[in-house]
């Protein structure tokens, strides 16, 4: 297999547009929600393994199409109202952001943990994405809204959720971030700048989903909120997740 | 014993756990757990505040993980023992306040995650604690702003808040990046020292590193400052709660100068950027204070003062008066949490009693009822010129004898003299019945103010950069020319007296006169009115994004 060809499959596990809209078209129409779940965790090492397989000397061309795809699907989750959408579309941004990371000649292991530390978050949402189509019928932004006081212990997971999918500290994406810029920064700082960017537009898609959801007078109509033992797993992967994030800030930088 | 400052930082974080552990069990007790771990770390705080006092310090003390460090200098210690001070008023008022709330719990786990974030980003000694403290103000004060999720107007100016933090947070990055990269360390001491050792030793796309990174700290600084153009969050960020409100007009929106003050040996090495600082904190003064003038929503006028006084503080960092943006910062601290937290009380009283005193200083301050002799027009403004200008060589003269040398110390003696005479002259035009009682009050109370401000930011100076060096270093990095200070010092006084030249023009000009300018005037209230359609241009630059955003979906057919 060429280079080219080599590339352009991997360029559909670690997205590249066009090849990006593989992935969403396929979350689409995957109504499962644990095969989904399990499509997050998978895709990235699939483009990894791939990738480390072949070894496939990676253009220069690269690099700028990995930023602009990044770029493009952050910009295009501002306009989300999906919660499911949502997730495939900052699945994509992320991941995207792999190519820099394997161009640093970063190690598998290292690359590997970072490909799950981003889909962790998400996976967590894709089930709480199913836990609200299951009480409303759909997960939509702007549709019934109010969750904070509706369903508040829900409301909470869900944000902290977000919060730790948007790369905010003390989760694992931050410090991805954050090593990404510094190898950045210094040799080409139009590259940091448009990593920052993408961060920013992440922050900004992330509070429109928390407001779309949580905010507003709740419904008339009682609803059940999270249970205590489900309460208690998501709470647990959150800190699990808190203490990988420390520990892979304290490796990497 | 130094040790004890990570211990201050802990403590909150221990309460927001028990709290969240616990809240389902001991209902509103909670507030008591807040209270209690706030006020002990308070009181340690006060503790290493005086050992600071005593000469204990500075030391730099690690973690033991991922070169995690905390400062113990005076910085750290000032600003813990401040943060945790107002922390624990708000603190105390918030556990009546938010009684009624149903997200009791949360609001102190908030509470209490805040003062941790703002007590860690104090005390970072290294620049990843730093990012991570000053990212987390930004997201947990938009959470604790939003904190009534009924209300989408209050979560809508809390995304402000929310996206101008975030932008001022990028440059922190960067600079942080550049700065690993040239000293490999996250260390902020070794950095310094290194800086202080040889500071045009690395470069940035052809630019010394120390002025880039300055620029970048001080873009940083003026989002979370709310200086001009990054401004629009602050005065409509008040539908939050009260304690929130007066947290962060106390405390968080002034870590722009902290975050100054703590590059402060980046500063001393960054060519023309402390004018620049100068210059952006002048003109957020000027807006700030004009914007607050001209609004008729008592809310929004108090966040255009709060914009007014953070420009005047990061102003004061472009002169080189460090020390003096940071008493700035604990001044306006008390007095706006205070204004903010006797707000409640004021409208009670007020709806049982107008409180207007009926003598003769409301009369003549409120109801303006004239007098019909007027003093000498020269001689009150040969009083105006020379009273502040006498009072402020005094006070400067107590300190320092050599003050006159430092361009930062003129340039706040020129303003303290402007806004002396403007005091005086504002005491003439509304024409007292009794004109020297005005004058003797004004003059009193600038005396208080001057020698207070004087005083006080000398005693700031001496404890926060005792290195007489250092401190000359501060206010020469801020110097510029000669001849142009001086023709800015020219054109400034002219300015200012031929508009109060006008001003007095106006007054004595008859009706028709004022006619032909009223239009104009009509059409600057409209613009002022407006806020001089910054936010509009803002929400039409987001609604474009979020237009093209969709656009660009519908093209691509969602995937």
């Amino acid at each position: 297999m060429t280079d080219s060809m080599i590339i352009l499959l991997a360029g559909i596990f670690l997205p590249l547009f066009p090849m990006s809209m593989v992935f969403n078209a396929i979350i689409e129409k995957i109504k499962y929600v644990w095969v989904r779940a399990v499509l997050f965790v998978v895709w990235p090492l699939c483009g990894l393994l791939i990738v480390f397989n072949s070894n496939v000397v990676i253009p220069g061309w690269l690099l700028p199409l990995a930023l602009a795809t990044s770029a493009l699907y952050a910009l295009r989750m501002l306009s989300l109202r999906g919660v499911d959408q949502w997730c495939g579309f900052l699945a994509t941004s992320l991941w995207s952001l792999l190519w820099l990371a394997v161009m640093q000649d970063a190690t598998a292991v290292l690359l590997n943990s970072y490909a799950l530390s981003m889909s962790v978050p998400l996976v967590l949402l894709v089930l709480l994405s199913a836990g609200l189509e299951q009480r409303f019928g759909a997960a939509y932004t702007g549709l019934y809204g109010g969750l904070g006081r509706a369903i508040p212990r829900f409301a909470g997971i869900l944000v902290t959720v977000v919060v730790a999918a948007i790369a905010t500290p003390l989760f694992p994406t931050f410090f991805i971030m954050l090593d990404m810029v510094v190898e950045t920064v210094s040799a080409t700082p139009l590259t940091a700048m448009v990593l920052l960017l993408i961060w920013l537009l992440w922050s900004w898609a992330g509070a429109r989903l928390i407001q779309g959801l949580i905010v507003g007078r709740a419904s008339d109509v009682k609803i059940a909120d999270m249970g205590n033992t489900t309460t208690s797993l998501f709470s647990l992967a959150l800190l699990a997740l808190i203490v990988a994030g420390v520990y892979l800030g304290g490796v990497i930088l | 014993m130094e040790r004890l400052i990570i211990v201050i930082a802990v403590l909150p974080l221990v309460s927001a756990l028990l709290i969240q552990l616990f809240a389902g069990r001991i209902g509103r007790d909670i507030a008591r757990v807040s209270v209690a771990f706030t006020t002990l770390s308070f009181l340690l705080s006060s503790l290493l505040l005086w050992w600071a006092l005593i000469g204990y310090g500075p030391q730099t003390l690690s973690l033991g993980y991922a070169g995690t460090i905390v400062l113990f200098d005076p910085l750290s210690t000032l600003l813990a023992a401040i943060i945790l001070g107002i922390s624990l008023i708000v603190h105390l008022y918030s556990v009546r306040y938010m009684a009624e709330e149903a997200a009791y719990g949360q609001f102190f786990v908030l509470l209490d995650l805040m003062t941790a974030a703002l007590l860690f980003m104090v005390i970072a000694g290294d620049l990843i604690t730093l990012v991570i403290a000053w990212y987390l103000v930004g997201v947990l004060l938009y959470f604790l702003l939003g904190q009534d999720t009924r209300s989408q107007t209050a979560y809508r100016f809390a995304f402000w808040t929310l996206i101008t933090y975030r932008i001022g947070d990028l440059p922190l990055i960067l600079a942080a990046a550049l700065l690993y990269n040239a000293y490999d360390t996250w260390s902020l001491a070794t950095i310094f020292a290194e800086i202080m050792a040889d500071p045009y030793a690395h470069e940035v796309m052809g630019l010394p590193l120390t002025e880039v990174v300055a620029a970048l700290i001080g873009f940083a600084a003026f989002a979370r400052s709310a200086q001009f153009l990054l401004h629009t969050w602050l005065p409509y960020t008040m539908d939050g709660p009260t304690p929130v409100s007066a947290l962060m007009h106390a405390g968080i929106v002034n870590a722009g100068g902290f975050l100054i003050n703590r590059f402060a040996p980046v500063f001393i090495h960054s060519g023309g950027v402390l004018n620049w600082i100068f210059v952006v904190g002048l003109i957020t003064a000027v807006f700030g204070s004009l914007l607050m003038l001209t609004q008729n929503d008592i809310k929004k006028a108090l966040g255009y003062s709060t914009m007014g006084q953070m420009g005047f503080m990061i102003m004061e960092c472009g002169i080189g008066a460090f020390s003096l943006a940071i008493y700035h910062m604990f001044a306006h601290g008390v007095f706006k949490g205070t204004m903010f937290l006797s707000a409640g009380s004021v409208i009670n009283n007020a709806r049982q009693d107008d409180g207007i005193p009926k003598d003769e200083l409301y009369t003549f301050a409120v109801e303006k009822q004239p007098n019909k002799a007027r003093q000498p027009w020269l001689l009150m403004a040969a009083i105006t010129l020379a009273v502040p200008l006498v009072i402020l060589v005094f006070a400067h003269l107590l300190v320092a004898e050599n003050y006159y040398q430092k361009q930062g110390a003129i340039v706040l003696l020129f303003f303290g003299w402007v806004t002396g005479a403007q005091l005086i002259f504002a005491t003439y035009r509304m024409r007292s019945q009794n004109v020297w009682r005005l004058v003797g009050l004004s003059v009193l109370s600038l005396v208080v103010v001057v020698l207070g401000y004087v005083f006080i930011s000398h005693a700031f100076d001496l404890f926060l950069y005792p290195d007489p060096a250092f401190r000359a270093q501060l206010y020469s990095a801020a110097t510029i020319d000669l001849l142009p200070f001086e023709v800015l010092v020219v054109i400034t006084t002219l300015i200012i007296v031929s508009g109060w030249v006008v001003t007095y023009y106006m007054e004595q000009s008859d009706y028709s006169r004022r006619q032909r300018t009223k239009r104009l005037w009509l059409n600057f209230y409209a613009l002022i009115s407006r806020e001089f359609y910054i936010s509009d241009i803002y929400t039409r630059l987001a609604r474009t994004l979020l237009a093209i955003s969709g656009r660009l979906n519908v093209w691509l057919r969602w995937l």
